[in-house]
């Protein structure tokens, strides 16, 4: 895993040059859809889930891991998760590949306003790889100040929120919904700033689906 | 009689400089005071008496209205301080009265110390009447006694302050100059004759001994030195007779030094009720004005600060600011309030605007590199810092994992973060849910019907801890649900129940 250049797939205009950082998702069906082969950095990322428990870690597992990666040529930064639904568990993450040193979880009030303020402050410090966080109303305003706070730093920098939220305007680059499709992952790219919409479905986990039994009680 | 002087200083003495300072005779360190006398003081306070006409400030002293202050109208038709105020009235038929403001004049009195206090970190108050401040130290890098006169005349005109300004070797003798308008004396041969020439009611003792000693004869400082030590000390008072020593330079002089405040507030009314940003920002502008000075003379910084919206009969509406790091440029702090100031709606109309800031900070210049950033580690201090300051200790950890059976004890919170890495344990098991629910939730009552739960794989049995009375025996398995939610249930052994204990998130 290592960090995409701008390749031959991104369009890149009539002689503009859009020299876009990304970050490989780990899925090849997934990184031709996306332009520059991967998730934008330095831009808000938008993921609708109604319920959890649908892959959408598993989803970002190898670019977690890609991050988290000890690399000595590298600045050790953080990955912060705000305000996570559940416990992010360790053993799990591990098997990933995730070196769990470098995920910080902070848990701000209840107020979506006190998270958004995580995030920018999070965004801006200038000490993070990324940023996952569950976010359910935040206002254009914000939501701008965050997409200039993750440009400025290149952070990757995702914000999980339920699916009614995807009516309202977004300066997001990249609008996903998640939904479980049999075994796979069901990726709705509602936006996809320089690329275009569409459905990918991702098998996340292999061994998932296979010797289905019926409860026993 | 000692030169007298305008406040303009029209006969400019030649200039004192830090070489031509003498020692006190008995500190033995070489010192140098400015007086500093606001004699209108009381009436500077009262915004209303700035309006054209006479107008005087009266006090009243044994039963009697008396003018302590006058404007230049009030002057012109004969009014000056210490005349009745019936007399005054019947010199001027549109006189305006005002009464005392005392805790504005204390007010206006700090905040003049506090910006004082560039020159010099010795700066005393004279309640109600002026300032002292001594320079000796400061005439070097200054550039002189004029230098810093003009310097403090500009900022007194600014303000709007009548003020007669003298330099003397010790303080009362510079207080007692600037209160009679002499011109600066720097040498302690002048200054006795300076002092010994001054009337006695530039002290400021009580009427009966400045009577005692006109029944004397006694009509200057003067005389008063050359009275019998023993006798004037028995008959005036000891106190009185330190004091003209303190004067003449024979006893130390210790004056309370001026200790700024530890923040900065300050406090504007609008004309007239207002919701307008427009105005308010330019309101915020005035106020930044004032605060970069102040934060310039005490080279200070500050961190947070809060802007009070005072209305009608309702409690005011605070915006706070809590910034990351301490700030002095003005841009910088406008640029935050004018985010928050456009974005907020008053629920009222506004009748003034507060500033507080809060604790000042003393100022630290980073080294600006052109090509090096800040250090991660430093970045990273701060945002825990920060993240933790407003959500708790508790709110920001780490992760850990850890070698147990258990599936709840197998992971743990992780709280040094800044410290060394730990080594984490080594914990390889296969088929964990990226999510664990806190505590295990019993099936019946989740939202996920059993009846629509199918099982994929499993099971495994992971019994332990009967050593540590939190022992469990369960039966995990992964499930599937109608939602296509991938979930992680256990049968446990001895209720025979089900509970969700994770997500395959």
């Amino acid at each position: 895993m290592e960090w995409g250049d701008s390749n031959t797939r991104v369009w890149r205009g009539k002689g503009a040059s859009v020299a876009r950082a990304v970050l490989h998702t780990g899925f090849h069906e997934l990184d031709n859809h996306l332009p520059g082969g991967g998730w934008p950095l330095g831009a808000i990322i938008e993921i609708f889930v109604d319920g959890y428990g649908v892959g959408e870690l598993a989803l970002l597992m190898p670019a977690l891991k890609a991050l988290t990666s000890v690399d000595p040529t590298k600045p050790k930064k953080w990955v912060a998760w705000v305000a996570p639904p559940f416990v992010p568990y360790a053993p799990a993450l591990r098997q990933h590949g995730v070196n769990i040193d470098r995920l910080l979880m902070v848990h701000p009030s209840r107020s979506d306003a006190s998270r958004l303020w995580a995030i920018e402050q999070i965004v801006r410090s200038g000490s993070s790889a990324g940023v996952l966080a569950w976010v359910a109303a935040a206002d254009d305003v914000m939501l701008r100040r965050l997409q200039l706070a993750a440009e400025d730093q290149a952070c990757w920098t995702l914000l999980f929120r339920p699916v009614s939220a995807r009516q309202q305007r977004s300066p997001a680059a990249l609008r996903l919904k998640l939904s479980r499709n049999e075994a796979a992952t069901r990726i709705e790219i509602i936006k996809c700033r320089g690329g275009r919409p569409g459905v990918v479905d991702v098998g996340l986990d292999p061994k998932f689906g296979e010797s289905m039994m019926e409860a026993s009680c | 009689m000692p030169r007298v002087v305008h406040s303009l200083d029209l006969f400019a003495s030649e200039s004192i400089e830090a070489s031509k300072i003498e020692r006190h005779p008995v500190r033995g360190r070489p010192q140098l005071w400015i007086g500093l006398c606001l004699p209108n003081l009381s009436l500077d306070c009262i915004a209303a008496a700035r309006q054209p006409g006479p107008a005087v400030v009266a006090e009243v002293l044994q039963g009697q209205h008396y003018v302590i202050a006058s404007n230049r109208e009030a002057r012109d038709a004969g009014i000056e301080p210490g005349i009745k105020l019936r007399t005054a009235t019947t010199l001027a038929a549109s006189l305006q009265v005002f009464e005392r403001e005392p805790q504005r004049e204390c007010a206006s009195l700090e905040s003049l110390a506090s910006w004082a206090q560039r020159f010099t970190s010795i700066v005393s108050v004279e309640p109600c009447e002026g300032l002292l401040l001594e320079v000796a130290g400061s005439l070097k890098l200054f550039g002189g006694l004029d230098a810093i006169k003009t310097e403090l005349r500009q900022e007194l005109v600014r303000r709007t302050h009548a003020f007669r300004l003298c330099a003397a070797p010790t303080a009362t003798a510079a207080l007692w100059l600037a209160r009679a308008g002499c011109a600066d004396v720097a040498s302690w041969p002048e200054l006795a004759g300076s002092l010994g020439a001054l009337p006695l009611r530039v002290t400021s003792w009580p009427e009966a001994a400045q009577a005692l000693l006109r029944d004397i004869g006694v009509k200057t400082i003067g005389d008063c030195a050359r009275l019998p030590r023993d006798g004037f000390a028995r008959r005036v008072g000891n106190a009185y007779l330190r004091e003209l020593d303190r004067a003449f330079g024979r006893e130390v002089e210790l004056k309370a030094e001026f200790a700024a405040p530890e923040s900065w507030s300050t406090k504007v009314e609008l004309f007239e009720d207002s919701v307008d940003s427009a105005l308010f920002l330019e309101v915020v502008e005035q106020m930044l004005d004032e605060l970069t000075a102040e934060l310039r003379g005490r080279q200070a910084q500050i961190r947070s600060f809060e802007i009070a919206f005072e209305h009608l009969r309702r409690p005011p509406t605070v915006e706070k600011f809590e910034l990351l790091e301490p700030v002095h440029e003005r841009e910088r702090l406008l640029s935050l309030i004018k985010d928050r100031i456009e974005r907020s709606v008053l629920p009222v109309p506004a009748i003034a605007l507060c500033f507080r800031s809060g604790v000042l900070l003393p100022l630290t210049l980073k080294d600006t590199d052109l090509f090096e950033k800040q250090p991660l580690e430093e970045l990273v201090r701060v945002l825990l810092e920060r993240l933790r300051e407003r959500f708790g200790q508790a709110a920001v950890y780490g992760l850990r994992a850890v070698e147990e059976h258990r599936p709840e004890r197998a992971w743990a919170k992780w709280a040094g973060l800044e410290g060394r890495l730990r080594k984490q344990e080594r914990s390889e098991r296969q088929g964990r849910p990226l999510w664990l629910l806190p505590s295990p939730v019993p099936l019946s009552s989740v939202e996920v019907r059993r009846a629509s739960l199918k099982l994929t794989s499993g099971p495994e049995r992971i019994e332990s801890g009967w050593w540590d009375e939190c022992d469990v025996g369960r039966d995990y398995y992964t499930a599937k649900n109608a939602h296509g939610q991938k979930l992680w249930v256990f049968r446990d052994h001895r209720t025979r129940s089900w509970y969700l204990h994770g997500l395959f998130g």
